[in-house]
């Protein structure tokens, strides 16, 4: 069917177009009870990025411990260690480490990528002019903020903030470990937390499934689109597991319950590897909630950058959707050594590494687009190269974890602790990196600097292979994760120097990100003014202005192929090298170059 | 184009739907996951119902019950007032029920089916509140909405109390 059979058949099936509703006025419409994805993403990103700074100077703490332990905090430790004399005691030290994992995943990366991202690209990307419930987004990101205070109180209440983990396993949780408050503020800071994702998720789905634009088939939505909208089904399945797991921990530590409590009331049951069994039912698909927007992202921008069509499209959604399948299958493999049912384990262990075939086909496609591409070495691309690089060690490193004989010696130690940092805090961290230099221009209608953009990829690229590689060296040496102090074992010492080596590669990454600071408010305030197209590419949120006007598009565009329409030699015709989604061009090729069509923006 | 304003509230309408089957989907799984704690402190327990415990109360819960099929048919007969009475009823003998139940050593500290019920009850009464707030917000407008969401909230508790009470 040529493009114009196409866009008859479309109008025939859509020939009503909504009304466009008008834009707010007040302030408090426009840019703190906003209805308006775009508005609602920025807000999410925001967000974020403070708590992405806050758990980021955490792990600088944890870090100065581990490099030097006992010695006072320079320059902030009076202020936030006082009564010890600015050294990290036992318990901040616990605090820190929980926190930081708490902050990090829930409240940094997943309203970054899922709150920011999502929100922001889905309608733009699909064609639409906002999501299918405007309100429940709105509700969606102010119980993430109710649920960010409430986390933030758990700090200034009696016995201090929560000291379980990131995890948050009974008895550690309940209230025989955590008698404070602080605990019971998180699960209710996580209960939160998680209600705002369903509403997300749901009004994603339902986005994705109803307000496609005319021609937007599933097999022509970038990939970013499908990363979120799996994403999506992982989280309305699953966080409502944990959700579950929370209202028993609460129960237990409220109402006196024993759900994951062992043997204090004879017959009552309790059992704390319960907790871990719902923790990780959502523990495991969480992972892949928190990588497959990120997978997504760098599928497009690869072939993006690389000016080509992704190689294996259909393969690579066919895969997305299989790690989807698997991923609600393989959470045992958490728990090796809780004492599982050998045949059970085995079984969580063969599924484990079956989820590696699809994760290759996606790594496979991402080389193949490479693969002789005439490849554009923009900021984003750095990072996207780079999640590739650090998704490659991260996920080989899951192997041998995913192995029972070598996760029985390598759970718990520093192994873990670096394979897991690959692939949540690297490739996750250069992907969303990647996606913060490619939108803010459609965002914010401002260019990031290239500059400081490339100087910021190299100094987090480098320092942060040195941490988490590092980590993998010192956890195959035997050291436990969450250790006070290490150098009380005298089969630890000797790891003392490449600690502090580890220390230091930390202490560059976090100082680097003063670049990206400095570029992202830089920009904001001052960049060049971004074109509708500044990446000549072809996907719908570029063929409205940067930023966008409040209601998307004027007149809803009309797809007639895929997103990644590179290189294609209809374009030639054009004198460029890549077609718009929604872009009319005759089947005839034309000899000479003609003008840009309807949907190039005025 | 006379025709576009009834086909958009129509499609508004679907999507209201397709967005509350999802919320519903999970919803399920939060309780999926509730039952399969259930299961698993069952499984590990000695005996069932744990040994010294007074027989539950299976007959006043079972007529609670009847409070949220009346709910649900009031919705079905366009009578979102009655129905707001109904739910309020099966509130109010839920919270007899537990005082009931805390007052015969079925609490919530006192053993594990005291605290299987007090999970699965207290975890549905939030959505059957849930739902009364939505009716009393909205009322008449999103009938077909509310119908759907109280016959699942009915649904639900019919299966905790099969798995909890009955068997």
């Amino acid at each position: 069917m040529s493009d114009r059979e196409e866009i008859a058949s479309a109008e025939g099936q859509n020939g009503e177009q909504e009304e466009i509703p008008p834009a707010p006025t007040g302030f408090l419409r426009r840019y703190v009870f906003s209805i308006d994805h775009k508005v609602i993403g920025r807000q999410f990103l925001f967000l974020g990025l403070g708590f992405l700074a806050i758990g980021g100077l955490m792990a600088m703490l944890i870090r100065w411990q581990l490099a030097r332990p006992g010695a006072p905090v320079p320059i902030v430790g009076k202020l936030l260690f006082g009564p010890s004399g600015g050294v990290i005691s036992p318990v901040a030290y616990t605090a820190l480490f929980t926190m930081h994992g708490t902050i990090m995943i829930f409240f940094a990366v997943t309203p970054i990528l899922i709150g920011g991202f999502g929100n922001f690209c889905l309608p733009l990307l699909i064609g639409a002019r906002d999501m299918a419930f405007p309100r429940l987004n709105m509700a969606s990101f102010w119980t993430m903020f109710a649920a960010t205070a409430i986390l933030t109180a758990s700090f200034f209440v009696p016995l201090g903030p929560p000291e379980a983990g990131w995890t948050a396993y009974a008895t550690l949780s309940t209230t025989i470990g955590a008698p404070g408050p602080g605990q019971t503020l998180w699960v209710v800071a996580i209960y939160l937390n998680g209600a705002s994702s369903v509403m997300g998720a749901v009004n994603y789905i339902t986005t994705v499934l109803r307000m496609r634009a005319p021609g937007m088939t599933y097999l022509r939505m970038p990939l970013t689109v499908w990363g979120f909208f799996l994403t999506s089904i992982l989280n309305a399945l699953f966080v409502p597991v944990l959700a579950a797991a929370m209202v028993l921990l609460f129960f237990d530590r409220v109402l006196g319950t024993q759900f994951f409590i062992a043997g204090t009331t004879p017959g009552a049951g309790g059992d704390p590897i319960l907790y871990q069994h719902l923790f990780w039912l959502f523990g495991h698909p969480e992972v892949y909630i928190l990588i497959l927007p990120a997978w997504g992202i760098v599928g497009d921008l690869l072939a993006f950058f690389a000016r080509k069509p992704l190689f294996g499209y259909r393969v690579t959604v066919g895969a997305l959707i299989a790690v989807v399948v698997l991923s609600t299958v393989v959470y045992g493999h958490h728990m090796f050594t809780t004492g599982m049912s050998p045949l059970l384990g085995e079984s969580f262990m063969l599924l484990t590494m079956i989820i590696s075939v699809p994760t290759s086909l996606i790594v496979f496609s991402w080389l193949g687009t490479l693969w002789r591409g005439a490849i554009r070495m923009a900021t984003p691309m750095l990072f996207c190269l780079g999640m590739v690089f650090t998704f490659g060690v991260g996920g080989l490193t899951g192997l041998y974890l995913a192995d029972i004989t070598a996760d029985i010696y390598l759970h718990d130690t520093y192994f873990v602790v670096g394979h897991f940092h690959l692939i949540m805090a690297s490739a996750l961290l250069m992907s969303l990196f990647a996606a913060v230099y490619f939108w803010f221009p459609k965002m914010f209608g401002r260019m990031m600097n290239e500059g400081l953009g490339k100087l910021h990829f190299w100094l987090t690229f480098v320092p942060l292979n040195l941490v988490f590689m590092g980590q993998l060296v010192i956890g195959y040496e035997g050291m436990q994760r969450r250790l006070y102090d290490p150098s009380v074992y005298d089969f630890l010492k000797p790891l003392l120097p490449l600690n502090r080596g580890i220390s230091h590669a930390a202490y560059l990454l976090g100082a680097a990100q003063l670049i990206f600071v400095v570029n992202f408010f830089g920009s904001l305030a001052r960049g060049a003014r971004a074109a509708a197209n500044p990446w000549e590419v072809g996907t719908l949120e570029w063929t409205v202005a940067s930023p966008p006007p409040h209601h998307n598009f004027d007149q809803i565009p009309i797809v007639v192929r895929g997103p990644h329409e590179l290189s294609h030699p209809a374009a030639r015709a054009l004198g460029r090298d890549w077609l718009g989604q929604a872009e009319v061009i005759e089947t005839v090729p034309a000899p000479e170059p003609t003008a840009p069509t309807s949907t190039e923006p005025a | 184009m006379t025709a576009a304003p009834t086909t958009a509230s129509r499609r508004r309408e679907i999507d209201a739907q397709v967005g509350l089957v999802i919320f519903l989907g999970a919803t399920a799984m939060l309780f999926a996951a509730l039952l399969l704690a259930y299961a698993i402190v069952r499984s590990q327990a000695p005996s069932w119902p744990p040994a010294g415990v007074p027989p539950f109360p299976r007959g006043a819960a079972a007529a609670n019950t009847l409070a949220l099929v009346a709910a649900s048919w009031a919705l079905r007969r366009g009578a979102p007032r009655a129905a707001l009475a109904f739910g309020a009823a099966f509130l109010t003998a839920q919270a007899l029920l537990w005082r009931h139940l805390v007052a015969i050593h079925l609490g919530p500290s006192a053993g594990a089916l005291g605290e299987v019920f007090f999970a699965l009850s207290a975890l549905h009464a939030l959505h059957v509140l849930g739902g009364l707030v939505a009716l009393t917000l909205t009322g008449v407008r999103r009938l077909r909405l509310l119908t759907i969401y109280w016959d699942f909230v009915l649904a639900v508790w019919v299966v905790v109390y099969v798995a909890v009470c009955l068997l």
